[in-house]
């Protein structure tokens, strides 16, 4: 194989070949229902589609989208303001380094405890676990907002709208990234933990019922289908607007 | 202070009496008085760190935070700072074309065009030169056909060439709007070549050293050898 041939390879591709390899390797060798390898996993997500497999990915995406559009409005809300007003972030920075360090399991159970086993709970419980977060990404990049640029933007009497749309909002797009990146893979995990400690469907409610069955290959048919649809969302909304936010950059 | 002509102080005057001007214990101005009417050019003439930059700021309005008031003309105010300050992520004419009042993105590119700019009007500023830049930055000052322009060392690290076209383009445009114009400045020779009233400042706090009004008219001010009499003549 030539150099040009060798690069042009699609190496991320290979290299999951190439995982997968290691693990149907390793099945075989254990041979054990605890190991299921690559054949059994996609027999078990064939027999869990006829059981509903898309109604709880559904159900648990569903989650997923209501507490991320939730944390990650109320975050940068509560980012900005802190990252712009001295006086604020001196009144509740202490607050949020608090709300950072909450374990998530704390948060679920007393949401639980205090609203009932409901979707509301649910969906509260995760974005609590994500503001904070979100807050803590978008104070840094309030607290590095041009004050050039906010000066210019005075003089040539810019109204508040603009003013968001093309000083600020532009600046704050890569920290804007950064949260929603994070905020993806953490909102996903919650949500499995909350399905699983209180609702009757979605993702996390059938792992914990597979898990009391022993039933290895659909646990790993449901976490490789879930790992699959954020891929799946990186690749086509997280990186092309990404790019898109970078087209000025030298 | 050698006085100048007194000018006949109406309302649209701008009118700049500063009395101090500190940041925390160090005070950076003392008294800094003068009166600038309506299409009067002057100059803010002093070494590097002397004042000039914050005084411009605080005749903008961008600094509230000092003794003594400043009466702006009423009118649009425009500035063209010391760097382009534009917005990276924008192009050059929609970098004009935000700004209310500008009268949209055709009259932004009709604008640019006449500051030489029109092939670049739809680049981003960060892949054109600083020379560029600034060019654009003036064309965006003069699309609020402002009452007042204030220009901060508008010509400072560009190189001879960018200078003196961006020379020229100042001199003609300053002539055209009939703004009155503050410009700071660290070289005497600029000062004389652009406008047509020299304030110095100087000290420590710094204040009104001199105010003078030059002998040279605007078509004078475009000719090196006059600007370079006048030069050996008052320094």
């Amino acid at each position: 194989m030539t150099r040009a041939r060798l690069r042009g390879a699609p190496w991320p591709l290979l290299s999951l070949a190439g995982l997968v390899g290691v693990w149907a390797l390793a099945a075989a060798w254990a041979a054990s229902p605890v190991l299921p390898g690559p054949l059994d996993v996609l027999a078990a997500a064939r027999r869990e589609v006829a059981a509903g497999y898309f109604f709880h990915l559904g159900a648990t995406l569903a989650r997923v989208a209501a507490a991320f559009a939730l944390s990650m409005s109320i975050g940068a809300a509560i980012g900005v303001a802190l990252g712009m007003s001295r006086a604020a972030d001196r009144a509740f920075g202490g607050w949020l380094t608090l709300f950072l360090n909450l374990p998530a399991l704390v948060t679920i159970i007393l949401c639980y405890v205090w609203f009932g086993l409901t979707e509301t709970a649910a969906i509260t419980a995760v974005a609590l676990n994500k503001i904070p977060n979100v807050a803590a990404t978008l104070r840094e990049g309030a607290r590095a907002l041009s004050r050039d640029l906010a000066e210019m933007a005075a003089v040539y009497r810019l109204p508040w709208r603009a003013r968001l749309v093309h000083v600020a909002a532009p600046q704050l797009a890569p920290y804007l990234a950064v949260a929603a990146r994070n905020g993806l893979a953490l909102v996903w995990k919650i949500v499995l933990v909350v399905e699983l400690l209180g609702r009757p469907n979605g993702v996390g409610f059938q792992l914990s019922l597979h898990f009391q069955l022993f039933d290895v290959a659909a646990i790993l048919a449901y976490a490789l289908g879930f790992v699959l649809v954020v891929q799946i969302v990186e690749w086509t909304v997280l990186q092309p607007w990404e790019r898109r936010a970078a087209r000025w950059r030298r | 202070m050698s006085g100048p002509p007194e000018k006949t102080a109406g309302v649209d005057t701008l009118r700049v009496d500063v009395r101090a001007k500190r940041f925390g214990a160090a005070q950076v101005l003392g008294r800094v008085a003068f009166t600038l009417a309506a299409g009067e050019t002057a100059a803010l003439l002093g070494p590097s760190g002397v004042g000039k930059s914050t005084l411009l700021a605080m005749v903008a309005g961008t600094d509230a935070d000092f003794d003594g008031a400043i009466a702006r003309p009423p009118g649009r105010l425009a500035m063209v700072f010391q760097t382009p300050r534009l917005l990276p992520w924008r192009t050059l004419a929609e970098n004009i074309a935000l700004i209310p009042g500008a009268g949209g993105i055709d009259a932004a590119r009709a604008l640019l065009a006449r500051v030489g700019l029109g092939a670049a009007a739809d680049q981003h500023p960060e892949r054109v030169s600083l020379g560029m830049q600034r060019r654009a930055a003036l064309a965006r000052a003069l699309a609020v056909r402002p009452a007042l322009l204030l220009m901060d060392e508008p010509l400072v690290s560009l190189d001879v060439e960018s200078a003196q076209a961006m020379r020229a383009l100042i001199a003609q445009t300053l002539a055209e709007t009939g703004a009155a114009a503050l410009i700071a400045t660290h070289d005497r020779r600029e000062a004389l070549a652009l406008t047509g009233r020299l304030l110095e400042l100087g000290g420590a706090p710094a204040t009104l050293l001199s105010d003078r009004a030059s002998p040279l008219d605007a078509a004078a001010r475009a000719d090196p050898a006059l600007v370079e009499a006048l030069h050996a003549a008052w320094f």
